[in-house]
């Protein structure tokens, strides 16, 4: 068969950056083949995608050698409008690949811009429209859609311009399970069509049947080429080894994420075990009734509108508990509301039998956004962390930063590190504040496996020294990784509330209580 | 009652606003016409179903014009009314040029300025830089609101009452995520085509309707009177 891409001895570095260096690569990709790229951050796998789609070299310079051919363009001599028609692709941040802010206008932008004919224009944009059953989301505006809803605007704005080769680079980075159900359908879909597919991916599980090949990427180079069936039988241990995330998900994890049908599972209650966290009337809504002179205060009699419902819940210190569920379904509002960031909550915390209320959940809590990048505000480590202490104790700064293997950079500029090392500066300072619940949302989108681990790694840590964690996330990996305690979420109700293993049903054995399993704990924490 | 209005109409509307309100309005019969021309935005916002909005800024301007009319004069003294005085100049003055361009931002979509611009012969160049200016107000929005979260949580919101903080610890976040958000959307933007060589064209059908030619006329009219009084008149 023809092949549509042919990379011949590339090699590439970003002007001004040692990262993302290619050495010699070359691959070629015949129509109709649907492609994975994997490897570690940094390994090279978005750098071939530039390579494909022309960013590299025309926006992205730096020193190049070699050549790249996408059905019959030399990339290094064509412009990048030339390409459109040719290449399209999906990125990866559902927020940043939009041109115009209302769904109709995107997804006629890339027709528009090769000047065809508007009635082209209007039939084409009418077929893509049902091709992708993006009925329900025309005429919206961009900036009140769903991550998952943006990716498939964004999918249907490639498709727009018929491109015979679809790039997508890490698109179900911000996705929730459902989405990515989505997502997959898109690639079915053109895959159907007989477009080439390329996809740089760190999630895998769900292109399992779509790939004819597995690009392995390590350093800069092509480690290892695999057929796609072949790739996805490998054992757990040697995915491991590849420092790759797994290739299959459980069937349980896929059950309890996506599906709540499960119905209502159990509720614990520490009450008899002092040392617990007690929440209580945490209500919360968007959508306030319109009042006069005085807010009336939420209770469950507004169950109608609450975004947020949760009359009592009890939680375990020290521990990593996980907050699963749909997007969109409170998991960021419940977050919110617990370092109180929205005021109108009515909620309270009883912590080491002192309640917390109001203003003050923003010194027992602290929430690491998603978004680290939000958070930093000096021009240095160490005194990023001061701005959080009331008395500015230098020393006990340098064991937050040491503790945190930060303190190397400590008069380094907080914008000058890595995404993880931000993560790790927000933590210091939330520490530095004397936070004792700390709050992640989504820590781990976007990341390969070891910085994931990475990640589970210090959350657990935290936990041991006496902090208790509570993680947003999508990724049934970190929750096997390092949650010891599941809330359930759907449209703003816990739905169940337990230990890992209890609730992914990972005993069976009705009589395992709770004193077996906070001793299993105080075993393992020795 | 939904009145949907070219784009060119509206950026005319700005002009003339712009400009009506840099003239002096010394007659009463002035005056009335110039607070008619703020009618019109006013009256749009409500057409666009934005009625706290239209009555926010309708209560704001009318409040402004009674205290000068009746409270004020060329004789009041105290620091309260110098402080009043300087406020209602400002409002009464420059009000009516920010509801419309208010009105303008809120109702017009991208594609429509952009499918404008290119009926009045605009260069590509421009037209794209004024929309990618639309598309980043949003956007801006958005970034600040989770930067004044950050600062909540931190207990530096008021940064210890120093000003210069203040405007630092908001500043440089919102610059830094800024640069990557339009580093990213120029990147997805020109795979998609934009800055070819070939001429952009519209699925946006713009025509001027009944509607837009009166108003169209009733704001030239009413330049034709300011000019007339400031310059002929006099």
């Amino acid at each position: 068969m023809k092949n549509i891409i042919e990379i011949k001895d590339v090699s590439f570095q970003y002007k001004g950056s040692e990262e993302g260096l290619l050495n010699n690569v070359s691959l070629n990709i015949a129509q109709g083949e649907t492609v994975l790229l994997c490897g570690a951050s940094g390994s090279g796998k978005t750098t071939i995608i530039r390579l494909i789609n022309g960013l590299i070299p025309h926006y992205y310079p730096g020193e190049y050698s070699g050549s790249v051919f996408v059905d019959g363009h030399d990339i290094k001599n064509t412009e990048l409008y030339d390409l459109a028609g040719v290449v399209g692709t999906v990125f990866q941040n559902p927020r940043s690949q939009f041109f115009s802010v209302d769904t109709d206008g995107e997804i006629v932008f890339g027709p528009e811009n090769i000047g065809l004919n508007p009635n082209e224009i209007r039939r084409r944009s009418a077929m893509v429209v049902k091709d992708m059953n993006l009925e329900k989301l025309m005429g919206r505006s961009l900036f009140d859609l769903s991550g998952g809803e943006k990716q498939k605007i964004a999918c249907g704005s490639v498709s727009a311009l018929l491109p015979n080769v679809v790039l997508l680079d890490e698109p179900s980075s911000n996705l929730d399970w459902d989405a990515i159900k989505d997502l997959k359908n898109e690639i079915v879909k053109w895959k159907s069509e007989g477009k080439t597919i390329v996809i740089s991916e760190h999630r895998l599980w769900y292109l399992k049947d779509l790939l004819n090949r597995v690009i392995y990427m390590d350093s800069g180079e092509i480690a290892g080429e695999y057929n796609g069936d072949e790739f996805f039988a490998f054992t757990d241990s040697k995915i491991r080894g590849l420092k790759l995330r797994p290739v299959k998900i459980e069937e349980k994890y896929i059950d309890k994420f996506s599906d709540i049908s499960s119905g209502q599972g159990a509720l614990r209650n520490f009450s008899d075990y002092g040392d617990s966290i007690k929440l209580k009337n945490f209500y919360f809504t968007y959508k306030r009734r319109p009042y006069i002179f005085r807010k009336k205060k939420l209770s469950a009699n507004d169950a109608d509108i609450l975004n947020l419902n949760m009359p009592e819940l009890d939680l375990p210190k020290g521990k990593v508990i996980g907050i699963i569920g749909r997007n969109g379904t409170g998991k960021s509002t419940f977050l919110r509301c617990l370092c109180g960031l929205e005021m109108d909550c009515t909620g309270e915390i009883i912590y080491r039998n002192k309640k917390y209320r109001g203003k003050d959940l923003t010194n027992l809590s602290y929430l690491v956004m998603q978004d680290v990048n939000h958070q930093l505000f000096t021009d240095s480590v160490e005194a990023e962390v001061l701005l959080s202490m009331k008395e500015k104790d230098i020393d006990k700064c340098s064991e937050i930063l040491e503790r945190l293997g930060l303190l190397e950079f400590k008069d380094k500029h907080p914008m000058a590190l890595s995404g993880g090392q931000k993560q790790r500066v927000a933590i210091a300072s939330a520490i530095a504040a004397g936070a004792k619940l700390l709050l992640f949302d989504e820590p781990t989108s976007g990341l390969d496996y070891s910085h994931m681990v990475k990640v589970a790694e210090l959350l657990k840590e935290l936990a041991v020294s006496g902090s208790t964690v509570l993680v947003s996330t999508h990724d049934p990996e970190l929750i096997e990784l390092c949650c010891d305690y599941i809330i359930r979420i759907d449209d703003g109700k816990v739905i169940s509330s337990d230990f890992r293993n209890c609730a992914m049903d990972l005993h069976t054995d009705k009589d395992y209580n709770l004193d077996n399993r906070l001793e299993e704990d105080n075993e393992n924490a020795v | 009652m939904k009145i949907k209005l070219d784009p060119r109409t509206k950026i005319y509307m700005i002009f003339v606003v712009s400009a009506i309100v840099m003239m002096s309005a010394t007659t009463p019969f002035l005056w009335g016409l110039r607070i008619l021309t703020t009618m019109v935005p006013i009256a749009l916002l409500i057409a666009e179903k934005r009625y706290a909005s239209a009555l926010r800024f309708f209560a704001l301007y009318i409040s402004a014009l009674i205290l000068t009319f009746y409270f004020l004069s060329s004789e009041s003294t105290g620091l309260i009314r110098a402080l009043l005085t300087g406020y209602c100049g400002i409002i009464a003055q420059f009000l009516p040029a920010f509801i419309t361009a208010w009105y303008v931002i809120h109702s017009t979509k991208i594609d429509e300025f952009m499918a404008a611009m290119q009926k009045m012969h605009v260069p590509d160049g421009i037209t794209i830089s004024f929309a990618v200016v639309m598309r980043f107000f949003p956007t801006i929005k958005e970034e600040y609101g989770s930067i004044r979260d950050a600062m909540k949580m931190r207990g530096i919101f008021l940064a210890g009452g120093n000003a210069a903080k203040m405007v630092e610890y908001r500043i440089i976040p919102l610059l830094f995520s800024c640069v990557n958000i339009g580093d990213e959307l120029s990147a997805a933007a020109i795979t998609r085509g934009l800055g070819g060589k070939v001429k952009r064209t519209s699925v946006v059908e713009l025509k001027l309707h009944v509607f837009d030619w009166l108003l169209i006329l009733l704001f030239s009219i009413a330049t034709v009177i300011f000019i007339l009084n400031k310059y002929i008149l006099l």
